[in-house]
């Protein structure tokens, strides 16, 4: 059993997998996780089949703290509410859940994230005049927004990664202060509702956080890159003094339990 | 309540009404209703839904939405985008609103509650409150004169009471239609759904009239055995039509799964307009009616999306690569 701990080598698994692994070492036991759809949902069953037995999952359609025992394709979905202790409809996970303040920790995705950790889901270019249409917010703004830490798992490429997003879908610790539009701290807009922000941000090639003044910095490079091929795939002066050396490999009952019990049917892991 | 048929439901719908859909982006939607008003060629409907989803893709691709407002389009893992809002925001044809997904829970619970608007925190310092890219304001719609059409996209004001701070206020929606999928429908129009309600009470409620089309019609008794499974009285639906498989594609817990396959193929069909146009020839407009488009499913597809008793999800379906 002991060597199910040991970790695999690297070739012994693809980028996606070291993704779902280390967004679910960001999962905190007690945790109450507000989550979306794809690989937020892997992380957060590999981490309550690990590390976080007591983290509890909130999905936004109505299901709170479900125990899923097939993967659910979206929050809607039917699997999401098995052997949940409450079923429910959007003015409890929204107003009763989120809004109150019951949320500890988001796990959101987004197209684009700039230095500030906006999220942009809405538009590519001017919103009056687009280049691209993205699928609009969803509950990644209302729920990033009122979460006391949020973690964001992306596709890293230096596209998306910007100095500043085109639209800002989803608040980071730079926002917007309307109807004026000045650009202040979150703090400043969200006032009494203020509980935190973006916390880390999950790629394929590394491992982001944010520093005190709310500015990103690579943390640690998944096994595999360098920390230049990082900075390579960001379009900003990327902060890369604080590396703290390379992102953890999984183990193999990681893996095992990603494989054999989280997605068995490879609907995210493909 | 009136037992109604489909066909004569969907007469009732006028060009230009507003009208919001239940579900939650691929499930529980009125799939069949979605179908008969495409038929039936609606033209300029305002749609205000909490989220997007096929339904609505349908629709606007199909030439009948002047106005969506909403939060998300798209298909879940089955179509990563909503092409056709997308087409719409980049060549025009249609005017969007964006709001988040939260805003729309508060916009619809103030309509159904009879509040002229409700108060939150949610999505503060984002661009969907950029007056910039207020849609309404860019048409030139927000003057007072459209009813359906708040003079403000949002107002923020000071917490009058304990001095708090700022507070978003959100105007409410009441659409002329709540157009309901429901899993059983009493004989008096008692309605129950099967699993996460979604928004569906309250969209019954904030609507002036709501069309519900059930899986299945049983007897009240049994649904008022049980009564806390129940969302809505029977006083508060007007129109009832009875009509098995009615959320095809989209899946409803207890009955069947979502139709993954279908919508995929769907989602490559509306990228663009000439694609989607053959799609709608063979799915809509090639079919006499709802009877007709289960015969063309045929009962190997969808016995396979049919529900397990147990569970209220297909184990038949293959949904993944393995």
């Amino acid at each position: 059993m002991s060597d199910k701990n040991h970790l695999v080598k690297p070739g012994e698994y693809r980028p996606i997998d070291l993704l779902a692994v280390a967004a679910s070492r960001e999962v905190r036991d007690g945790d109450v996780i507000f989550a979306g759809t794809g690989l937020p949902m892997l992380a957060i069953m590999l981490a309550q089949n690990t590390h976080a037995p007591k983290a509890t999952c909130i999905y936004e359609a109505g299901t709170i703290d479900g125990k899923p025992i097939d993967l659910p394709t979206s929050v809607g979905d039917a699997r999401c509410g098995y052997q949940a202790s409450i079923i429910s409809g959007l003015i409890e996970t929204f107003f009763g859940q989120l809004h109150c303040g019951y949320i500890d920790t988001a796990f959101l995705g987004g197209a684009e994230i700039d230095q500030y950790g906006n999220v942009n889901t809405t538009v590519i270019g001017d919103y009056n005049a687009p280049e691209k249409r993205l699928t609009g917010s969803g509950g990644n703004p209302d729920i990033n927004g009122l979460a006391r830490r949020t973690v964001f798992i992306m596709v890293q490429e230096k596209r998306r990664f910007k100095e500043n997003v085109d639209y800002i879908t989803s608040p980071g610790w730079r926002v917007r202060k309307w109807p004026g539009g000045e650009y202040v701290h979150k703090k400043e807009v969200y006032g009494k509702y203020f509980r935190g922000g973006p916390e880390a941000v999950i790629t394929n090639m590394g491992v982001f956080r944010f520093d005190e003044n709310g500015v990103m910095y690579l943390d640690t490079v998944h096994p595999g890159f360098t920390v230049e091929q990082v900075k390579d795939n960001v379009s900003f002066d990327l902060n890369i003094s604080r590396v703290r050396g390379e992102t953890e490999l999984p183990t193999k009952r990681e893996i095992e339990l990603l494989y054999n019990v989280v997605d068995p049917e490879g609907i995210f892991l493909t | 309540m009136e037992r109604i048929t489909i066909k004569d439901a969907v007469s009732l719908i006028n060009n230009g009404d507003m009208v919001s859909f239940s579900g939650f982006t691929i499930w529980r939607r009125p799939m069949a209703i979605v179908y008969e008003m495409v038929r039936q060629q609606k033209r300029n409907l305002h749609i205000a839904d909490v989220n997007g989803g096929t339904h609505s893709e349908i629709l606007v691709g199909a030439g009948c939405v002047g106005i969506w407002e909403s939060c998300w389009s798209g298909h879940e893992l089955y179509g990563k985008l909503g092409e056709m809002v997308a087409d719409r925001h980049l060549n025009g044809g249609m005017i969007i609103e964006d709001y988040s997904h939260g805003h729309m829970v508060a916009r619809l619970l103030a309509g159904a509650w009879g509040l002229p608007f409700m108060p939150s925190a949610m999505s503060l310092g984002t661009d969907i409150l950029n007056p910039d890219y207020d849609g309404f304001n860019k048409a030139g719609l927000r003057d007072g004169s459209h009813p359906s059409i708040p003079s403000k996209k949002y107002d923020i004001i000071s917490d009058p009471f304990f001095g708090s701070g700022d507070i978003l206020l959100l105007p409410a929606i009441n659409p002329d239609w709540a157009i309901v999928y429901a899993s059983q429908a009493g004989e008096e129009g008692t309605i129950r759904v099967n699993a996460q309600t979604y928004l569906d009470a309250e969209l019954i409620k904030c609507a002036e009239k709501v069309i519900v089309v059930a899986e299945e019609i049983v007897p009240e008794t049994y649904l008022r055995q049980d009564p806390k499974h129940n969302i809505a009285a029977g006083y508060a639906i007007d129109y009832l039509v009875e009509l098995p498989w009615a959320a095809h594609p989209t899946g409803s817990q207890g009955y069947y799964d979502v139709d993954g396959d279908f919508i995929k193929a769907f989602y490559q069909a509306s990228k663009a307009q000439s694609t989607f146009d053959k799609w709608a020839d063979e799915w809509i407009f090639g079919l006499a009616d709802h009877q007709a488009y289960l015969e063309k499913l045929g009962i190997t597809r969808l016995e396979k999306l049919r529900a397990n008793n147990a569970l209220g999800y297909s184990k038949r379906t293959k949904r993944g690569t393995r």
